[in-house]
């Protein structure tokens, strides 16, 4: 096993298209960001829940983490489409700090999901705030960060 | 035709069962000793690319191929039948 690991390493890396048959060109970065933001909200809400074991908390505690797991699922996949589909390699070299925002960011959302660590969420959160300015940087449109409206208190990135 | 060949797999319309951006080893060793056969995952090359959709059909010796996602993949629907010599081999395993 050992030496096929090794053989599959070695080997290099090329890219085989699986199309979809409507190219549409329709990417955008606030499903990840609206996302981003509510694992941050369920993990506001799981820290402040008192540690009560009722029932009712328990209830309560398991309707968060399922929030916060559908919220961890749709940002990878929003993250993994705008990687793979939408930034192209001269986006990855004009930006060469773009790969490490999305492993940070995918590492944290992983970390997010399997603790109620705020951190974590938050380092999510500026992780996916930091991808959204680069694409719309590449989108040649001024990115601009605002309040956000939500009750994580935390900003939205979008543009002019 | 590929002996063994690593493929970062871009797009949507092998999903669910191969997800935008995960990594495949393709080879044609097993097509020394059989012909493609409907099921098959297949690599084969269209113009410039490489593309990856699976056999549902052989007419004539020539291949149907499809993406799973049927909803949103361009594929012998539109490209019509794909001859033996394009494709370039079969998934082996998905990493």
């Amino acid at each position: 096993m050992k030496i096929f690991k090794t053989f599959l390493n070695l080997l290099p890396e090329k890219i085989a298209y699986a199309h979809c048959d409507i190219p549409c060109g329709i990417y955008d970065p606030y499903v990840a960001q609206r996302a981003a933001h509510t694992i941050l909200r369920m993990t506001q809400l799981l820290t402040e829940l008192e540690e009560n074991p009722s029932k009712e908390m328990a209830h309560k505690v398991a309707r968060m983490t399922h929030v916060k797991e559908e919220h961890t699922d749709i940002l990878e996949e929003e993250l993994e489409t705008l990687r793979n589909d939408y930034f192209k390699e001269e986006h990855f070299k004009a930006y060469p700090n773009l790969n490490s925002l999305f492993i940070n960011a995918l590492k944290s959302a992983a970390k997010a999901r399997q603790e109620i660590n705020m951190d974590a969420a938050n380092e999510t959160l500026a992780g996916v705030q930091g991808i959204a300015e680069i694409f719309f940087k590449t989108k040649n449109v001024t990115p601009i960060r605002v309040k956000s409206v939500y009750p994580t208190g935390g900003e939205i990135i979008l543009h002019k | 035709m590929l002996l063994f060949a690593k493929f970062r797999v871009v797009g949507h319309s092998m999903e669910p069962l191969i997800k935008s951006g995960e990594t495949v080893l393709v080879s044609s060793v097993f097509y020394w000793f059989k012909k493609p056969k409907i099921g098959d995952i297949v690599a084969f090359r269209d113009k410039e690319a490489v593309l990856i959709k699976r056999i549902t059909k052989v007419d004539k010796g020539k291949y149907f191929l499809e993406g799973d996602n049927k909803k949103d993949s361009l594929d012998s629907r539109k490209l019509g039948l794909i001859s033996r010599d394009k494709i370039l081999g079969e998934i082996i395993y998905r990493l």
